[in-house]
Formats: structure tokens, C-alpha cells, sequence
């Protein structure tokens, strides 16, 4: 059990953060950045911890758990799912042949008997379908438990704030699953590059994307060989059909589309990184290719940010059809850009060439960058007074060993032994949530729609 | 020295030209498809990689001049899927290419008569208790990469051995660890033998444990990531009656998958 834990998950510095990075100079950025715990690290204070949602996203989770390795001192004393003859049965196996670890996994269809029965729970995590996770994360809270729930928090706004609402009636921790919050390259590139070295200077334009080709975007089908789940057991847990239980987040209502899915992690980091909330928002989208779907695949927003350095416009698309570029977001200042990924090998700055490579020298002697020797593509010089001469290119020092989630889960479980803030509380989840679920109204609008200052606040 | 040619020197030419492709044999894979809309690809690509070696010509199923009286075997891809975060790959070494998008693999050239000796064959392990599925689906035919086609077996090291019910001659191997999410298997090995212990004229056609982890010797191959087309290893003409399949985890866990093995080759007359 947890020998103390911290209630307070409103202190949203980046204390823990810049105390973790303090050292990076001295020591070098990448060992600055080497794992929090180990396989080697001393045994932790054991957190017992339930898993709700065996499915993809569950099972990812779980995975990043696992890589803690035996001495994290996190214990899944059980799991539930409705699918008992895949999701469920496949976890509490896992867990069974980990046992080494601690790990027991008892197996529930009914979260309501799980939290019943399980009397030694410290933590829960929520990876079912986003409809879900408003109820499934109050239930969690009120029987005293903290809760890691992925994103998106949920599919209304009003269900997003009575779950930042129980967190604080219950003083319990709600950290939403936008995992780059904690990713230490995304951490150094904020805090070090546009923080402290301003290496951008003042930014003007983010362009962003998420763009799948067609046969990632395939519905899941039922395996005829495997027993799906009954129909009523479907219906109780709001599903019509075995196909709508594996591709929920195409449906409305259950789901928010690739927009939701995809966007918010990324459009969170444009919120973070401009340290702002939009004023606006206009985008198009539509049903273009894949003709049984209920949400848009194709989508182009353009966010619209007032900072105290002027104007940014913020475009991000996500498409089903065309996987080019892949994913990636990308901060454009007037001295500097920023081209940053979730994914390892993506992390790259531009020094525009106006700006004298000696004012760069001192971050690469730090250990901030590192020169490339590359240029920017699509500029391979001038060649008439319309062009620039290319920007030259330097590269992210740090680098991030681990699966994408367990940083993410690291903090949670250090914020519940007291020894970190969360970097993605319920509050911060919920100011996403209102930048990305508007992006659906303004496609059904049809029309730019403004944000006030309110939308983000939650009273109580 | 003719004998020592026809028992030596003949046979590995012939092992070095069996598994062999030809580029003007290439054909369209025949659950391809091009149509737009709802109806699943049913080939289609393996998944791209961020992270690792770009050139493609690295993969190791590259095609290479055939002989002639070579015929191309039939075999049929899984549809392409992925689910999910894509993987941190960035750290793995000796990482192979990914399949760029419209891969079509050329097909494994052989003498009349291969077919897939493995399907429906006894498959035995060290870890005949699955955590989900049966040891009978390694060798069932179904490669799609939805659950209720893989089998998932403990953590840590381990092997499982088909019995190809008599010798034979082997000219490719196609092995489907888990193709729903972007997978790297650790300490993928492949050995033939001619007993069930692996005693007897035991060959390794494929190890790329680099660090020698599984004690089964250093491997010189490469990582890969799985995908619908699986991983094609030259069978190299090996004569024998029991192929054994080593792994040790992934990049997500510890844990070892399959979904399908299949054994190309004709049985010894």
C-alpha cells in the first residue's frame, strides 16, 4: 500500500519537471534524461493498481507498466473488460505469467464488482471507449481511488468537468492520458529551446498533422473463429453490434473521429508550447472515403492563439487516406523552427539564416543541439528575390528509450507516492478537451467559432 | 571426387539457387486491392517505420536471380492492419527497413511441387499452456492479424518445433509473430534437425540474437518489423523433418507471439 500520498493536483508548475532537468548542463542532456526507475532501481512502496479496459489501449498501458520492470513497485491486482473471451481473458493471463512481479490480475466483467471486491485497490486505469470514461472515472474516485484515464477525458464537456469536479470533492489524482506531457524530448524542447534559449523567439505559426494511410484506417472485424460478446451484455454497455464495439470511435457518441483520437494529442502541445488558450477556431472536414463511418475522416482546423507576443495561427490536419509526413508538429518563430515528434527519430530545428549561427553556438556547446550539418528541404537556394536561402539545420540532444506512455505513468505513480505533480491533471485534460471537441462543432458549423475565457474555467 | 561433387558441391549450388526470385515473376499479389471505401485492403503494405533504416533495399527479402526450372509458390498475404500508438522503435539496434507502402514481395521460386509442408502439422513448445489461443493455430492457415488468430505464449525465451511428418526439402520459411501493432521480436532463431531434440544435423537458417542472448550463438541477421507478409527466410534446399522457431519477447513486452508458420518445400523421395 501507499505510504503517503499527494492530494493536491493543482500546483501545475513544472517544478518537478525543472528540478529533473536541473542537471542537464552539467551532466549532459541525454543522461540528464535517462529513465526515472529501472529494472534496477530499489523497490518502490507498492502501488496496487486495477486496469479497466483490456483492449488496444489497455494493453499498451499495460505493456509500459510492465517495462517498470519488477521493483516499480505496481501491482495489478485486477482487471476488468466486458469482452471475456479476448480482452479480459488475454490480460488476467498476462498478468498470471507475471506473477513474478506481484501482478494477480483477477479477472471482473463488472467494474461495479470489481471496486466492490477489490478492498486493497490504490489507482485505477481507464482505457475503455471515451463514452465510458466520465462514469467509469467518478465511480473510481469516489470509492477513494486515484485514476490515470486516457484521453480524450470524455466526449462532452459537461462530463469532462464533473470528472475534474470529483477529483477535487474526493482529493484524489486524475491524470488524463496525453502522455506527451511527460515525454522528456517534448519536456526539453519547451523548458530548454523556447524557454531558456529562445531559440524561435517569437512564434508565429504551428502546422501540425496526424495523416494515416487507408489501410490503417480499416474497421475491425470479428474473428469468426472467437466468441464475440452477447448482444445483451453489448446493449447494457451501449453498443449495438460486435462492429460497433470494435471500431467505437468512428461512431458519434461514442467517440470523437481521428480529430479527438489523433488531434488532441498534438493540439495539446500547441496549448503548452504557447503557454495560451485559442480565441478561434474554423475547420473543414467531412465523411469523404469511408462511407459507414458516423465521424469525419478527413479533417483541417485552424486555431487562432493570442499571446503575449502577438498573433499565432495554428493549423493541424488528420487524415484517413494518405500516411504522408506522418506525424509531427512544427513551431515556426521568426529566428527558429521547431519540427518535433512523438516518434524517436523526429526532432529536428531550423536556425533561419538571418540569425547568426554565433547565437546558436552557445546552446550546442551546451549540449541543448547538435548541428546537422542538413538544410531545410524544399529550399535548395535561392533562386530568385522570391526565395530564402535555406535554414540550416541542428538536431534534439535528447533522446527517449521507453515506450511512449511510460513517462506518463511514471509521474502518476510518483504524484501518488508525493514525489511529483502530475503533469496532466483533469484540469489541463479538460482545456484540450475544449480546443479539440470544438473542432467537430466548427465542421458542423461551417463557420469560425470564438472561445471565451470562461470555456476553459471550471467553477466549484 | 564425382561422388564427393554430387554429395557436396551439388547440392549446396542447388541450396543456393532454390530460394530464389525473379523480379520478371513478380506478380500482382492476389488479394490485392485497390477499391476505395469501406472494403479492407487485403494486402496492402507493412507498416512504415519512423525510426529505422530507410532504404528498402535493405530488407532481407530482396530478389535475387532464379535458375530455371524454377517454378513461383503460392502464397497468400494477410491484410495490412494497425491499431493504435505507433511503437518507440527509435533505440532498437540492427534494424532492418520497414516494407515501403505498395510492397509487393516477389514470390519464393522453387521446384514444382512445394506447398506449405507445415500446414495442420503437430506443433510442440516449451510453453504448451497459452495465455490465449492454441498451439494448432501456428499451423491453421489463418495469418490475419485480428485477435483470435495469434497465439500468445509466456514471457521470456522459448521455442516451438513443427514436425514435418517426414524429412524434407526446405526452400523457404514464412514466420507471422503479430502484425495488429508495430512489433520487433527479440532473438528471432530458426533451426532445422532431423530429430525432435534437435541433436541430429541441426542447421540454423536464421538468427539474429546479436548479443548471443539465447545461447544459441551470435546471429549476423537482422531485427525486423513484423507485418502482413511476415518474415521470409531462405530455406537454402536444408533437408529435415522438424523446424523449431525461437523468440525471446518484443519491444512491448516479454511475452512471444504467433500468429502462422509456414514450411515451403516437398517431401524427400
Amino acid at each position: 500500500m501507499v505510504a503517503s500520498s499527494s492530494e493536491s493536483n493543482s500546483n501545475l508548475t513544472a517544478l518537478n519537471r525543472r528540478s529533473f532537468l536541473h542537471t542537464t548542463a552539467a551532466i549532459g542532456a541525454t543522461a540528464a534524461f535517462s529513465p526515472i526507475i529501472s529494472a534496477n532501481s530499489p523497490k518502490k512502496d507498492d502501488i496496487n493498481v486495477a486496469i479497466l479496459g483490456a483492449g488496444a489501449q489497455g494493453q499498451t498501458l499495460l505493456n509500459a507498466c510492465l517495462k517498470m520492470g519488477k521493483n516499480a513497485g505496481v501491482k495489478f491486482k485486477a482487471v476488468c473488460d466486458i469482452w471475456k473471451d479476448n480482452n479480459l481473458k488475454r490480460v488476467s493471463g498476462q498478468l498470471r505469467a507475471y506473477k513474478s512481479y506481484g501482478h494477480t490480475g483477477t479477472a471482473y466483467t463488472d467494474y461495479q464488482e470489481m471496486l466492490d471486491k477489490e478492498k486493497d485497490l490504490d489507482a485505477v486505469i481507464i482505457a475503455t471507449p471515451d463514452f465510458w470514461h466520465s462514469r467509469h472515472t467518478i465511480a473510481c474516485l469516489n470509492k477513494g481511488l486515484h485514476v490515470y484515464c486516457e484521453k480524450e477525458m470524455a466526449n462532452t464537456l459537461q462530463d469532462a468537468r464533473e470528472m475534474v469536479l470529483a477529483s477535487r470533492k474526493t482529493k484524489k489524482l486524475l491524470q488524463i492520458g496525453h502522455q506527451r506531457r511527460s515525454n522528456p524530448r517534448y519536456i526539453f524542447a519547451y523548458e530548454k529551446l523556447i524557454q531558456e534559449a529562445k531559440l524561435l523567439n517569437r512564434i508565429t505559426t504551428i502546422n501540425g498533422q496526424w495523416n494515416r494511410s487507408r489501410n490503417a484506417c480499416v474497421d475491425l472485424e470479428l474473428n469468426p473463429k472467437m466468441a464475440g460478446i452477447d448482444e445483451k451484455t453489448l446493449n447494457k454497455y451501449g453498443f449495438d453490434s460486435m462492429k460497433q464495439f470494435l471500431n467505437w470511435r468512428w461512431y458519434k457518441g461514442k467517440g470523437g473521429g481521428p480529430i479527438v483520437d489523433l488531434g488532441s494529442h498534438q493540439i495539446d502541445i500547441y496549448r503548452w508550447f504557447l503557454g495560451g488558450r485559442p480565441i478561434s477556431v474554423m475547420a473543414s472536414g467531412g465523411i469523404d472515403y469511408w462511407t459507414e463511418h458516423q465521424w469525419y475522416d478527413n479533417v483541417i482546423a485552424i486555431y487562432e492563439f493570442q499571446t503575449p507576443s502577438g498573433r499565432v495561427r495554428a493549423s493541424y490536419q488528420t487524415l484517413t487516406t494518405n500516411s504522408n509526413g506522418g506525424y509531427h508538429e512544427v513551431f515556426m518563430g521568426d529566428q527558429g523552427t521547431l519540427d518535433i515528434s512523438e516518434a524517436g527519430s523526429r526532432g529536428s530545428l531550423f536556425r533561419e539564416i538571418a540569425v547568426d549561427e554565433e547565437k546558436w553556438d552557445p546552446w550546442v556547446k551546451k549540449g541543448y543541439i547538435t548541428k546537422s550539418g542538413g538544410k531545410m528541404k524544399g529550399q535548395e537556394g535561392i533562386q530568385d528575390v522570391r526565395g530564402s536561402i535555406p535554414a540550416a539545420q541542428y538536431d534534439l540532444s535528447v533522446t527517449m528509450d521507453k515506450p511512449y506512455h511510460q513517462p506518463h505513468l511514471e509521474n502518476f505513480f510518483e504524484a501518488i507516492r508525493g514525489q511529483a505533480t502530475l503533469n496532466c491533471p483533469g484540469e489541463m485534460g479538460y482545456e484540450t478537451a475544449v480546443m479539440v471537441l470544438k473542432v467537430n462543432q466548427a465542421v458542423e458549423a461551417g463557420k469560425k467559432l470564438t472561445f471565451k475565457p470562461e470555456d476553459f474555467e471550471i467553477a466549484g | 571426387m564425382k561422388n564427393k561433387f554430387a554429395k557436396l558441391i551439388l547440392p549446396a549450388f542447388m541450396v543456393t539457387l532454390l530460394m530464389l526470385v525473379l523480379p520478371s515473376c513478380e506478380k500482382k499479389n492476389e488479394t490485392d486491392n485497390g477499391k476505395s471505401g469501406q472494403t479492407p485492403a487485403k494486402t496492402g503494405t507493412d507498416m512504415a517505420c519512423d525510426s529505422c533504416d530507410s532504404n528498402p533495399q535493405n530488407a532481407t527479402d530482396v530478389p535475387t536471380p532464379a535458375p530455371a526450372g524454377m517454378v513461383p509458390v503460392d502464397v497468400t498475404y494477410p491484410a495490412a492492419v494497425f491499431v493504435g500508438t505507433p511503437a518507440n522503435l527509435s533505440t532498437i539496434p540492427n534494424l532492418e527497413a520497414a516494407y515501403p507502402e505498395g510492397y509487393v514481395r516477389p514470390p519464393i521460386m522453387a521446384p514444382k511441387g512445394t506447398v506449405n509442408l507445415a500446414r495442420g502439422k503437430v506443433v510442440t513448445g516449451t510453453d504448451e499452456d497459452p495465455i490465449i489461443g492454441e498451439l494448432a493455430m501456428l499451423t491453421d492457415g489463418d495469418k490475419e492479424a485480428t485477435d483470435g488468430s495469434y497465439v500468445e505464449f509466456g514471457p521470456g525465451k522459448q521455442y516451438y518445433t513443427v514436425d514435418l511428418g517426414q524429412k524434407s526439402n526446405i526452400y523457404g520459411i514464412i514466420v507471422w509473430h503479430y502484425h495488429k501493432t508495430q512489433r520487433v521480436y527479440n532473438d528471432v532463431i530458426v533451426q532445422t534437425a532431423d530429430d525432435p531434440d534437435f541433436i541430429e544435423n541441426v542447421q540454423t537458417l536464421f538468427n539474429n540474437d546479436i548479443d548471443n542472448s539465447a545461447g544459441l550463438g551470435v546471429g549476423t541477421d537482422k531485427s525486423y518489423i513484423d507485418g502482413n507478409k511476415g518474415k521470409l527466410i531462405d530455406g537454402k534446399g536444408t533437408q529435415a523433418q522438424y523446424v523449431r522457431f525461437y523468440s525471446n519477447g518484443s519491444n512491448e513486452n516479454e511475452l512471444n507471439h504467433y500468429i502462422e508458420i509456414a514450411v515451403y518445400g516437398t517431401p524427400v523421395q
